[in-house]
Parts: C-alpha cells; sequence; structure tokens
C-alpha cells in the first residue's frame, strides 16, 4: 500500500496536467523544510528524474519543478545525484530554449551543482573533446551580454564562474588566450549589480592562483586586469598628476576623478588577494611597478578602516620590500 | 654423390693431395708477401691487399689461419681509411676465429671512425671479456666513451635550443603576433626576443631616428612595461646628458618632444616554420634539418595589409604596453620591433607626417 509520499511522487508523471500541476507544487512547497527535503530523499531518483522531466513542460509546471531542483540541490548528497544522472546537460539545453521561463532559476540550480567537483567537470565538460568548454563559452557569453537591467537572470552566472575557477581545469579554461573568457569576464566588473562584482572579483581572484604557471595569460590582458584589481583598492582620494603621469591611460584617467567606493570589504580583499598573488612572481612584481601600483596601494591603504582589509594590503606590502632588488624597469640603451 | 666425383684411383687420390698442399703454400707464401708489403709503406698497401685476397680465395687453410688474412686485411683498411671494409674483414676474422683479438680491436676501431658508437664499444667490451688483460683495448674503450659522452652532450645542446626556439614561436603564436622578415640586420645581428621563467616576453627593440638614420637599442624591453618608462631612461641617458645628441645641434630632441611611430601593415607574414629557423640562427641547433613543423604553415608568405609601397605611420601612445602595441593587427614586427623616432619640434616632422619621407633600403 503506496504510501501518501508515493503517490504524490508518482503524481508528478501524471497524464492529467491539472494532476501534475498539483502535485509539483505540494512537492515544491515539500522542498522547503528540511523535514520535507528528508522525506523526499528517500525517493531521490524518482523524484529527480520526475521533476526534471518536467523541465520541459509549459510554465506553471516548469517553474515549480525548478524551483523544487534548486532547493534539492542545496543537499549534496542529492546535487551528487542530480549531477550523476545528467543535470547540468539538461539544464544547459533547457537554458537556451527560447522563450524559456526558468532562466534565472536554471542558472541557480547550475550554481548548486557547481559547489561540487563533479558538477564543476561536468559544466567544463572535460572529457568531450570536440564540446570542451562549449557550455561554459555559452555562459560567459549570456553573462557578459546582458543590458543593464536590474533582475537580469545571468546576474547568478558570476557565482557559477567563481565555483569552476576552483578547479585548475576551470581556471586553465578561463585563462586560455585562444578563448579569451577572462577578458570577456573582467569587464563585467564595472557593472552597477553588487552580484555581478562579486561573481567577477571572486573569479580573477581564485584565476590568480595560476601566477606561478600561466603568468603571461594574467598579465598579456593587464590593460583590463589592473583597473579592476587596483581600482577597488586605491582609496578614495583623487590622484595627484604626478601619480598617474606614471600610470596607463585608462587606470590613469579613473583615478583623477571622482569615484564610487566599493563598499563590500569583500571584494577589496579579493583584490588584494589577487594583486599578492601576481606580485609573487617576479614578473608580476614588475608588471605592477609599471603601472605605479604600489603608489596606488600606498594610497589606498591610508583610506582603509576595515580590520581584514587592512591586513591584505599589509601582506603585499611585505612582499614588495622584500622582494627582487631591482624593482623598477630596467633598460640597458646602447647605441 | 655425385657418379665421376669419388676419385677412382690411388693416382688420382695422390694428385688431388698434390693439389691441395700447393694451395696451402701458396695461400701461406701470400700471407707472407701482404706482410712484407705493409711493412713497406702506403704505397703498397693495396698490393697488400690484393694478396691477402687472393690468399683468402685460395681456399685453402683451415679457419683459424683464414681468420688471420681476414683481419689482416682489416688492418691495411683501416690504414687505408676504408672502414666499411675494414668492419666487414673483422666480422668475418671474428665469425672464423671468435678467439681472433685483434680482429675485434679492428671491429671496434672501424665501427668509431663510422662514428658507430654503439658497435664500437660492444666489440671492445667482446674482446677484453676474452682477454681481461689486453691495454689496448682497454684504451679504445675509454676513447668511445669519451667521443659518446661528446655526441650527447651536443644532442642535448641541440635539444635544448629546439626546445627554447620552439618554446618561443608557441608565445609568439599564442599572443596573436604577427613576424615579418628581419629588418636592419646590420644593426639587430643576432639579438632575439626572449622567455622569462614567468612565461613573459623580452625583447630586444630598435630605435631609428629617422630624421637622420642614425639607431639606438633597448635591450630589454619586457612587453609587460609602457614605453613613457622606456624613454623616460633613454631621455636621462641621452636628452639631458651633456652634451645632447651630437648630431642634434638645435636639441630639437628633448622628452616632451619627441613621438614614437610604428609602419603598418606593409609585408609578408612569415609562416611558425620560417620564424622558428630565425629563432635558430646562431644557436646549437642552427643546423638542424628536419625541425618537426613541416606541415603547410596558413601564414607561409601571406601578403598582408597595405599595397607595397605606401607605408603609413602609426604613432605609439606612450602610456600603452609594448605588449597592447605589438598585438595591433595592422603591425607585422620585422622579427625585431622597430620604432622611429622623430620630434615635433623639428622641421622633418611634417615631411614624416605627411608620408613624405620613407626610410632608405
Amino acid at each position: 500500500m503506496a504510501t501518501e509520499l508515493e503517490e504524490l511522487i508518482d503524481f508528478l508523471t501524471a497524464p492529467s496536467p491539472p494532476v501534475k500541476k498539483a502535485a509539483v507544487d505540494i512537492v515544491r512547497g515539500l522542498t522547503g523544510s528540511e523535514d520535507g527535503l528528508h522525506s523526499l530523499s528517500n525517493y531521490a531518483n524518482t523524484v529527480l528524474s520526475s521533476l526534471s522531466r518536467l523541465l520541459s513542460d509549459e510554465k506553471e509546471v516548469s517553474e515549480p519543478a525548478a524551483e523544487a531542483l534548486v532547493n534539492l540541490s542545496q543537499n549534496a548528497g542529492l546535487a551528487a545525484k542530480m549531477v550523476e544522472m545528467g543535470m547540468i546537460k539538461i539544464a544547459m539545453d533547457l537554458l537556451y530554449k527560447p522563450g524559456s521561463s526558468i532562466t534565472r532559476l536554471l542558472v541557480m540550480l547550475l550554481v548548486n551543482l557547481t559547489q561540487l567537483d563533479d558538477g564543476i567537470s561536468s559544466l567544463l565538460q572535460i572529457g568531450d573533446d570536440k564540446m570542451q568548454g562549449l557550455y561554459v563559452m555559452k555562459l560567459v557569453r549570456s553573462f557578459c551580454r546582458s543590458n543593464e537591467t536590474n533582475d537580469d537572470p545571468f546576474d547568478h552566472v558570476g557565482s557559477i564562474l567563481v565555483n569552476i575557477s576552483k578547479k585548475e581545469e576551470g581556471r586553465k579554461m578561463l585563462l586560455d588566450p585562444k578563448r579569451g573568457l577572462l577578458k570577456q569576464i573582467i569587464r563585467q566588473f564595472d557593472s552597477s549589480s553588487p552580484l555581478r562584482k562579486k561573481g567577477v572579483s571572486g573569479t580573477i581572484r581564485n584565476c590568480c592562483f595560476e601566477a606561478e604557471n600561466q603568468l603571461q595569460n594574467l598579465l598579456l590582458i593587464s590593460e583590463f586586469l589592473w583597473p579592476a584589481l587596483l581600482l577597488p583598492v586605491a582609496g578614495n582620494k583623487i590622484y595627484s598628476e604626478q601619480d598617474t603621469s606614471k600610470m596607463p591611460l585608462e587606470l590613469g584617467s579613473a583615478l583623477s576623478i571622482d569615484r564610487e567606493p566599493v563598499k563590500d570589504p569583500e571584494i577589496r580583499v579579493q583584490a588584494l588577494e589577487a594583486i599578492y598573488l601576481i606580485a609573487l612572481q617576479e614578473a608580476g612584481r614588475r608588471a605592477l611597478w609599471s603601472v605605479n601600483g604600489p603608489r596606488i596601494l600606498q594610497v589606498g591603504y591610508e583610506d582603509e578602516e576595515d580590520p581584514k582589509v587592512m591586513e591584505a594590503y599589509e601582506q603585499i606590502g611585505s612582499l614588495l620590500v622584500h622582494g627582487n632588488e631591482t624593482e623598477e624597469p630596467s633598460t640597458n640603451s646602447s647605441k | 654423390m655425385e657418379a665421376g666425383s669419388e676419385p677412382k684411383t690411388e693416382t688420382e687420390i695422390a694428385d688431388l693431395q698434390a693439389i691441395a698442399a700447393l694451395k696451402e703454400s701458396t695461400a701461406l707464401e701470400l700471407k707472407e708477401n701482404g706482410n712484407e708489403l705493409v711493412k713497406k709503406g702506403k704505397k703498397h698497401y693495396q698490393e697488400a691487399i690484393d694478396c691477402y685476397s687472393r690468399a683468402i680465395d685460395q681456399k685453402a687453410l683451415n679457419d683459424q689461419d683464414t681468420s688471420v688474412l681476414y683481419s689482416n686485411r682489416a688492418h691495411v683498411n683501416l690504414l687505408l681509411g676504408n672502414f666499411r671494409r675494414a668492419l666487414t674483414d673483422s666480422q668475418h676474422a671474428i665469425k672464423l676465429s671468435p678467439a681472433n683479438i685483434k680482429a675485434y680491436y679492428r671491429a671496434a676501431k672501424a665501427c668509431l671512425s663510422l662514428n658507430l658508437l654503439s658497435e664500437a664499444k660492444s666489440y671492445c667490451e667482446s674482446g677484453i671479456e676474452k682477454d681481461p688483460s689486453n691495454e689496448e683495448l682497454k684504451k679504445l674503450a675509454k676513447q668511445i666513451d669519451l667521443k659518446k659522452m661528446e655526441q650527447e652532450h651536443r644532442e642535448a645542446q641541440v635539444s635544448k635550443a629546439l626546445a627554447e626556439a620552439k618554446e618561443l614561436v608557441s608565445a609568439i603564436e599564442d599572443r596573436r603576433l604577427k613576424l615579418g622578415n628581419a629588418m636592419y640586420r646590420e644593426l639587430t645581428g643576432l639579438r632575439k626576443p626572449v622567455l622569462d621563467k614567468n612565461g613573459i616576453l623580452h625583447w630586444p627593440v630598435l630605435l631609428l631616428y629617422a630624421e637622420v638614420m642614425s639607431s639606438d637599442f633597448i635591450e630589454d624591453f619586457c612587453e609587460t612595461d609602457m614605453f613613457s618608462a622606456h624613454l623616460d631612461i633613454i631621455s636621462v641617458y641621452h636628452f639631458e646628458s651633456c652634451p645632447p645628441l651630437p648630431w642634434d645641434e638645435k636639441n630639437h630632441y628633448s622628452r616632451e618632444a619627441i613621438e614614437l611611430y610604428y609602419e603598418a601593415g606593409s609585408g609578408i607574414c612569415l609562416s611558425k616554420t620560417k620564424i622558428l629557423r630565425y629563432l635558430l640562427e646562431g644557436t646549437a641547433a642552427a643546423n638542424v634539418e628536419s625541425i618537426g613543423e613541416e606541415e603547410k604553415d596558413a601564414a607561409d608568405g601571406y601578403p598582408h595589409g597595405n599595397s607595397a609601397g605606401s607605408s603609413k605611420w602609426v604613432k605609439v601612445n606612450e602610456k600603452r604596453t609594448l605588449h597592447d602595441v605589438l598585438k595591433e593587427p595592422n603591425f607585422i614586427i620585422p622579427m625585431i620591433p622597430v620604432f622611429y623616432v622623430v620630434s615635433k619640434r623639428s622641421a622633418f616632422y611634417k615631411d614624416f607626417i605627411t608620408g613624405k619621407w620613407t626610410p632608405p633600403v
């Protein structure tokens, strides 16, 4: 004799639309509570596959189904099951269906699934020679193409990027100069959406862990990288002509005018950590000096009050002091 | 046995025995002649070889003695520089008499001269095995080891040079830079870009003062450096020093007045293979025949950009990094980047800007 719950789950695949709708609404409700989640997870396989099938239905059904899946994916065990049953591919296929109303939810689902190593591998499409990186490219393009509307469904892609950049394969893909992904992503730093800014900042910081092996892939986009890293930690003052004359154009002009400070201390810490990782390398220090970076850090430090951020400034400071002897760009000129 | 091949009578047997004895003594005599001829000197070597050959052809001696014939002939072939023949003779000698130490020695020597170092070593070792106290073989073994080490060292240097050059080509390709034929070789010489341990490129950069075609070098311009930093340093050395640039009597060339230009777009983009060849010049791997990139490169001889003859001058923004300028799509780097320096204050400036001036060929 089937329990009520078992019956309910069965109704998810009922032929009658109103029945399906009622069932999925209830299931969605259940996923909102600890107890409900727990009970449902006993039937994980059935529930997950039924819900994923409902994602391609019309929006009365697909929306609650998607919400339910997002809630369920917050549980690591269930998330792992979802990845195993190919949920990443299902989500990506549906994401770009024209007229899709569950875009935002699918993106959030991907955020949760990429908390897992397997989820990341699945999204990176490692092992599939032909298609490798296609999903990531699509997501980055959507992230970068958005209008400055509030509520852009792709706002959360930033968090996906932070997740995949935790894995070396993810960083390699983002840094690959042939794909040019990091360059596109950095430009989103100017966005007014704090969520986006944070996603970009976190991604850059993670990618800087590759500084030891792939410094050139970071420094060669320095035109975009330095502004993204140095502006948040440049303090509030307007810089003097003497200081900005030693900086590249974009950086110099940005610092010559009034600007909005970056309020989130975590973003400032991430920027400083990224700079630190670059400065660990000799060529990184050299590049930092060549854009008058240390001066910017010095001025920014003066305005800083958050202790965690101050610590991050100090860490770089001691690295620069104890770094190589010849820090200034050196030239031999001969006739 | 065939009918008629078996000796029928005692007389026939005696005759055959006599013939055999005759052949044997002929062979021995020829051997002696050969030995004498060798002692007589270079002019007689070929004759000596003939003697030994005829002796062998008698087919009258036992294996041990025939082995000596072969090994003697090998000796003379070595003296004549016929190393291949010396080797085959030694090999025959060894086959007929594995105790013939001299044969091993001569085989090893022949192999050494033919640069077959492993085989040479192997013959040496076989010989030493049979005669452990043989000093000559031991000396030869040492010689072979030395040659092997030298060869391995050379090969390692070639591999290293090749690998470094390939890494450089790869770095250039990753940055999508276009390289063309080198210009001003008499000034640039064998200078090349260098990849540092962080994977960052450092370029030697040629500065040409267009007005007088005088030149200057920035030996190490790191691709992440800005032009302004290097110009600052140059201006200290040249413009503000006393005396200023010797040909700049009116002192037009000051830090604020100078501008940098590069020549845009005309010329041919070189293929990866050609770039690799250029980078290998002057290194240990300069003469390597096959460098692995034999497939038809897409960019080989690809004419690019402006029509021949009309140079377009593009001004360099000092606040940009070298990398940013080099990767401009219309910049075909002539192996070593070349920038033309002009002064806003000089009368020459107008001619330059309006395209009336072209660099002398």
